[in-house]
């Protein structure tokens, strides 16, 4: 039984250790993930995406990166990437860390290969001074009256494909963590709004801190010509009503705090007002195009902006205001800055100036540094592979009379031989030269 | 001023796009008559036109005050410029003058395309939105447009070899002098094609990371499945699949030039196809 158990994960290692799976799980990857961009996704366009036919919707091909058979095809990759990594592993130390000199000619490469007579101690010496002058790492071996050695340059480029190939295991290790852990929401606020971070609308995750989140400001900047400059946030992290710290954000320039790191995503524009209820001044902002609405206290009146105009010297408003469910508007107008109006005669309402609301991603992901660490593992790896190839000379001397003998030196090309051999011929010429 | 380097640019535009019409043309007589005086002149028209087109983007950035590389037009105004300078490499570097006639249709399509489907309101420079304000996106761009570049050279050569290995099945010895009989010989086309795509590969691969790390520095999401993060990845993974077959199973020869072809139709799509006919982050260009 425990033999036939053994085949069973012998054989599995076997399957999982093919270079052919890997490609084959790499096609059907590329091609599934081609065929979901083709269908409209969920989390990016949940309204198309739900009138796609239920057969496709039940395929998972309108969550289709989210289904667990995708997920199942890169878990597959990724054990394939292991179990050929660790196969390969010692193969590639071997010939980088436990190089050893050939016995006989019949090992030396025979694709790059040159043979010529010579004497012994001088053929050694000039072998040994060229290939070391030239970088390479050299060992010697002798035996009775012949020598063998083996040269490496660049030895390190070895590692490129298993350094290639281990990025992607520690980037799928880095998406999992950060999909397993941490969260991801988003905030709309106001200027002045002060937000404790566990309230924010989540969509994944779970928010586990505790600070509130101040923003000081928020700005739609325009420069000089008209155009657009950027979105700005100033917002400051409060704990126990204490500034903990305090910055301004805007589009590529988040800002991390305790893991969490603020993103400035969307801007729209807004006023503040102050609503006069009864004498008691209320400060009130709105956001365009109805955005948020006003409740005055002790009324079923809802106030909403329908329309702003963010002059930073004359800002103006157009309002409606709706009596309960009703949804056609009991009194609307257009209140300018400084301007003072009375709504149905529940309140009165002064617009006092711009304010901006600003559009926030919260995210926090500790697996974003294990992905960056991937990243740089994987461009490590393609730079070894392609451009820091090693050489590997190998020789062997066999004396026939005195010490004179016959040098039989080679270079291993590899798959690819273009290159190899010119500098293998640089060598024999200076060798021979020496 | 300003409008005085608008006329500038349009001009070089323009020169550009003679140029390089021209030199493709003569790259055409150059293969069947294979004189040299048409082969010299066709190179220096081809670098006359890469002189050019560096004006067009150098003043371009000058009037936009960022790197051209915002919309769609400026993204193929660079893309045609790494394709130029990676050609003009190639030939000085290994004499391959017989590839300018299958490399110069590419720019010149690309450039007809601009002339054809953009208007003039597309061809201005005009004010980039927040999230483009990064130098991650320069980085990003520019080895997409080597890598592209480089790819399309890939694919002229994946061409030559195809049509040079049908002609030695028909028995090209009849036709010594034949156009295509004097294409390199196939083993040096092949090592080329593979050679370019060594050096495109990495690129690609630091042109999807840079991409990751603005995408994360804007969005807060390195990864999001968008079709052109999804395009760019499937090509990636095309030209792993090529390198991997060659370097193990020894896939050389008519099954590499094809699969370069195969991947140059990726580069495409994940360009045109996804700018123009799936939204997502990427759809600058709508």
């Amino acid at each position: 039984m425990k033999e036939h158990q053994e085949s069973a994960v012998d054989k599995l290692w076997r399957i999982f250790s093919s270079m052919k799976l890997g490609l084959v799980l790499l096609g059907v990857i590329a091609f599934f993930a081609g065929i979901g961009t083709l269908f409209p996704q969920m989390d990016v366009d949940p309204d198309k995406a739900q009138a796609v036919g239920k057969l496709w919707q039940t395929l998972g091909f309108t969550n289709l990166y989210g289904t667990y058979w995708f997920r199942l095809l890169l878990g597959l990759l990724c054990i394939n990437l292991i179990i050929c990594s660790i196969q390969r592993f010692q193969g590639i130390y071997n010939r980088t860390f436990k190089l050893n000199p050939p016995e006989n000619s019949s090992v030396i490469p025979k694709k790059v290969q040159e043979t010529w007579q010579g004497d012994g101690e001088s053929l050694r010496k000039s072998v040994q001074d060229v290939l070391r002058h030239r970088g390479f790492r050299v060992v010697f071996a002798e035996k009775d009256k012949q020598w063998g050695f083996t040269a490496i340059k660049r030895r390190w480029g070895n590692w490129g494909s298993f350094i290639s190939h281990v990025s992607f295991v520690v980037l799928v290790i880095g998406a999992v963590i950060g999909s397993s852990l941490g969260f991801k929401g988003f905030l709309m606020a106001g200027t002045g709004t002060t937000v404790p971070i566990h309230s924010i609308q989540v969509s994944r995750g779970t928010v586990k801190e505790t600070f509130d989140v101040l923003i000081n400001s928020a700005e739609d900047r325009m420069l000089a010509n008209g155009q657009r400059d950027n979105w700005y946030t100033d917002l400051s992290i409060l704990q126990n009503g204490k500034v903990m710290a305090r910055h301004t954000i805007s589009v590529n320039h988040p800002f991390t705090y305790q893991g969490v790191t603020f993103y400035q995503s969307s801007f729209i524009n807004g006023v503040h007002l102050t609503a006069d209820v009864k004498g008691q001044k209320i400060p009130v902002t709105l956001e365009d195009r109805g955005g948020n609405y006003f409740n005055a206290p002790g009324t079923d009146l809802y106030l909403v902006a329908s329309a702003i105009n963010s002059d930073s010297q004359k800002p103006s408003m157009l309002f409606e205001v709706f009596k309960g469910m009703s949804e056609d508007a009991v009194q609307s107008g257009q209140l300018d800055f400084g301007q003072t109006i009375d709504i149905q005669g529940a309140y009165k309402l002064t617009l006092d100036g711009n304010s901006g609301y600003t559009g926030l991603q919260v995210k926090q992901d500790p697996g974003v540094m294990i992905i960056w660490l991937g990243c740089a593992l994987l461009l490590l790896g393609l730079i070894l592979s392609f451009y820091w190839r090693p050489i590997l000379v190998s020789g062997i001397f066999q004396a026939e009379k005195d010490n004179r003998g016959e040098l039989t030196m080679g270079v291993s090309t590899g798959k690819v031989v273009g290159g190899v051999k010119e500098v293998f011929d640089r060598l024999v010429g200076e060798i021979r030269a020496n | 001023m300003n409008l005085g380097l608008q006329n500038l640019e349009s001009s070089a535009f323009y020169v550009t796009v003679m140029a390089y019409i021209l030199c493709m043309m003569l790259y055409w007589v150059w293969i069947g008559i294979k004189k040299d005086l048409i082969g010299s002149l066709a190179t220096y028209i081809a670098a006359l036109g890469l002189i050019a087109n560096t004006a067009a983007i150098v003043i371009r950035m000058v009037i936009s005050g960022h790197p051209p590389l915002s919309n769609g037009y400026e993204f193929l105004l660079t893309f045609v410029w790494g394709i130029m300078a990676v050609y003009l490499y190639i030939e000085y570097r290994y004499k391959l003058k017989s590839l300018g006639a299958f490399v110069m249709p590419i720019p010149v399509l690309l450039l007809m395309f601009i002339i054809m489907s953009m208007g003039p309101e597309e061809r201005v420079a005009q004010a980039i939105p927040p999230a483009l304000k990064s130098q991650w996106l320069t980085f990003h761009v520019v080895t997409a447009m080597l890598a592209y570049g480089a790819f399309a050279i890939s694919f002229g050569l994946g061409i030559m070899y195809l049509l040079k290995l049908k002609e030695e099945g028909r028995g090209w010895e009849a036709k010594p002098q034949g156009i295509i009989a004097r294409f390199p010989d196939l083993e040096t086309l092949d090592e080329l094609s593979y050679k370019v795509i060594g050096f495109a590969f990495p690129l690609l691969t630091l042109c999807i990371i840079t991409g990751a790390i603005w995408a994360n520095y804007a969005w807060g999401t390195y990864w999001s499945w968008d079709p052109k993060e999804t395009w760019s990845l499937i090509t990636w993974i095309i030209y792993a699949a090529y390198l991997h077959a060659r370097l193990m199973y020894g896939w050389k020869g008519k099954r590499a030039a094809w699969m370069a072809v195969l991947g140059f139709a990726a580069v495409l799509f994940t360009f045109f196809g996804v700018n123009y006919f799936l939204p997502g982050l990427h759809s600058y260009a709508q």
